[in-house]
């Protein structure tokens, strides 16, 4: 009953914040100047008329809260306009990208994900001893070493010297591995997914190691082995889920920027995802590329806000539904 | 039935951490034991030794602390020298406890019956059901109303002095032979401690259980001991029955305790006030603890072999001993 009403208060809430940032982005866009001057500027023979057809072509006549108004009833019916550069639907292009992103993030999530919590495990119930220092020490040069260094080591060990794996590309261009659109998918997928996930594990074993090594000093786990539970049960099912609460705003926040977040690794990997394509948008000026980007991340963000605030609530009963 | 074994006997029991500044010798050769039925009170200053030799007794000491050195007899057996997987099945089902802070003490995010349930489930392999009805019983025995209803519930939604029932449920859901109950009352209101007294009282004498009571509080042991066991500085200073304690104690320290105590007859105010007599002196710091008696530099007694010699516990009457170089106690080098 409370837990509906919460979560009925928290989609409206996640629906102004939504409109909130379409206003700002609008009026950033706007801010930035006429988008026919910046395209024509220093091009010859751009006669007047020729202006005025390419301001009617995208929809740029009118006040500035007719085209706002225009945009988002657009936008609704997911209508994003056609990309200035590569002359497509915008709608078309975060599909596609989108997808190709989502497949390597979503693996590399979870795979942090799991060998997070068991390196963790590892380290916390064995405090201060070799492995524990080994454990921090590890995930601290791995959150803090530079995203594309790591890419150019796994292309030149295992493309360059073993040979073992494709350094580029979501598919092979001509022949296909084992002839198998899947295999062959899965086999570009291997070193994009391993960087990813190497620097989430990183940074989510610093962050879960720390909240672990706190809950295990707590009053109710010892009570939990005096209870004689074995350690197993103490550990994953008594700590570890206390653990989580204090990281699972940094998982919800994984997951909800997850489409931007990769453009170094898209980069590296020439893989044909989304966060590359956004920064080469914005490099370009391709207006609706950038707004149709921005406003897919923007609720991508809200709704992994609002999925984890509702996990907090199942997760943690001391939260009140106010 | 003196010739019966005692449930738990403690042997020169030693506990040290080992810290970075050096080994600190919380329990240092402390010797106590519990009969059937019985209470033990354990009382002492804080940093005295009293929770962590309690832990001992489940070998749940923390790390940097370990048990160097002694015997833990449960019923004959020794403890010390059981199987981890021994000594699990041992816990919360044999030997239980009940601890201090009822507000930490239970996971904040499992509700109370889950708590209770897993434990059963674990030990007796009881089915949930049974688990559940077994469960009820004993919130209804530690006195909460409405307990079908409490099991659904989260340690927050209850008080203080009713999360502590469920402490004290948690304890008693197997039947155990020894309860250890370290400092059960201290973070509960005065009223309310007074009703958890009452309860743990009625409960050990309902199951017949032993039950090991640490406290500082001279005015909980009285009422709930058989025996008192006065420990200062990791080291056990006098035992002896609860009467003997309180009426012909022998320690200097025991006396030095108990005449810190507020008496409710004595005026603290006013013109003919008397002034709380307390103990000079600090407890010491254990990691570099006095020489011979522990308890010299702050003793009224003390002459020059106290502070060479560590005095060796004896007996000075049937049930009561005492280590004390004054009292007539063999001194050891130390």
């Amino acid at each position: 009953m409370g837990t509906a009403r919460y979560i009925v208060r928290r989609l409206i809430f996640s629906a102004f914040l939504i409109i909130g940032v379409s206003i700002i982005l609008f009026a950033m866009i706007n801010a930035i100047g006429n988008p026919i001057e910046i395209l024509l500027a220093e091009r010859p023979g751009i006669t007047d008329e020729i202006i005025e057809s390419i301001t009617q072509y995208y929809g740029l006549g009118g006040s500035v809260t007719d085209r706002y108004f225009t945009w988002l009833g657009a936008i609704i019916r997911f209508d994003f306009g056609t990309s200035i550069i590569y002359n497509l639907p915008v709608s078309e292009m975060l599909l596609t990208y989108g997808l190709e992103t989502l497949k390597i993030q979503i693996p590399a999530i979870l795979i942090a994900l799991l060998v997070s919590v068991l390196i963790s495990v590892l380290a916390a119930t064995r405090q201060y001893s070799r492995i524990d220092f080994g454990v921090i020490a590890g995930a601290m040069v791995g959150h803090s070493l530079p995203g594309f260094l790591l890419g150019i080591l796994l292309i030149l060990l295992f493309s360059y010297w073993l040979g073992v794996l494709p350094s580029y590309g979501a598919y092979s261009t001509r022949n296909l591995l084992m002839d198998s659109m899947v295999i062959d998918g899965l086999w570009h997928m291997v070193l994009p997914v391993a960087m990813l996930a190497f620097f989430n594990t990183a940074t989510l074993t610093l962050l879960l190691r720390a909240s672990l090594v706190d809950v295990l000093r707590q009053d109710f786990i010892t009570a939990a082995r005096a209870s004689g539970l074995p350690e197993r049960r103490v550990v994953f099912g008594h700590a570890l889920r206390n653990a989580f609460i204090p990281v699972l705003t940094y998982l919800g926040i994984l997951f909800g920027l997850m489409l931007g977040t990769a453009p170094v690794t898209e980069t590296v990997f020439t893989w044909p995802g989304l966060g590359a394509l956004y920064i080469m948008a914005i490099q370009q000026l391709d207006y609706p590329l950038i707004m149709g980007a921005t406003m897919i991340i923007t609720f991508m963000l809200v709704t992994a806000t609002l999925l984890t605030d509702i996990a907090y609530v199942i997760i943690d009963p001391r939260i009140r539904l106010a | 039935m003196a010739a019966a074994q005692p449930l738990l006997e403690v042997r020169d029991l030693k506990v040290h951490f080992f810290t970075r500044e050096g080994v600190v010798r919380a329990v240092d050769g402390v010797d106590y034991s519990v009969n059937r039925a019985e209470t033990l009170g354990i009382v002492g200053e804080s940093g005295s030794g009293k929770t962590v030799s309690s832990l001992a007794m489940l070998r749940l000491v923390p790390p940097p602390a370990r048990t160097v050195a002694g015997q833990i007899l449960f019923d004959g057996e020794d403890l010390l020298t059981r199987t981890p997987k021994q000594m699990a099945a041992l816990r919360g089902r044999h030997i239980s406890m009940i601890f201090q802070n009822p507000a930490t003490s239970l996971n904040p995010i499992y509700s109370i019956g889950a708590q209770l349930t897993e434990i059963l489930t674990w030990h007796e392999k009881a089915s949930r059901r049974d688990a559940e009805a077994r469960a009820i019983e004993l919130l209804g025995l530690v006195g909460i109303s409405d307990p079908a209803t409490r099991l659904r519930q989260y340690p927050h939604e209850l008080s203080g002095g009713m999360r502590q029932r469920i402490g004290i449920a948690r304890a008693l859901l197997c039947n155990p032979s020894l309860v250890l109950a370290d400092e059960p009352t201290t973070a509960l209101d005065v009223t309310i401690q007074a009703q958890i007294l009452e309860l743990l009282a009625e409960l050990q004498a309902r199951f017949r259980m032993s039950m090991v009571l640490v406290t500082h509080d001279m005015g909980v042991v009285a009422r709930m001991a058989t025996r008192i066991t006065v420990m200062y500085a990791g080291r056990v200073c006098e035992t002896a029955d609860a009467a003997t304690i309180f009426n012909a104690p022998q320690h200097p320290y025991t006396r030095a305790l108990l005449e810190s105590m507020p008496r409710i007859d004595h005026s603290y105010a006013g013109p003919a006030r008397r002034v709380l007599p307390s103990i000079p002196g600090r407890p010491p710091n254990l990691l570099n603890p006095p020489s011979g008696c522990r308890f010299h530099d702050r003793c009224p007694e003390a002459q020059a072999e106290c502070r060479c010699l560590l005095p060796v516990e004896t007996a000075v009457a049937p049930g009561h001993t005492v280590s004390c170089l004054r009292r007539g106690s063999p001194g050891i080098a130390a």
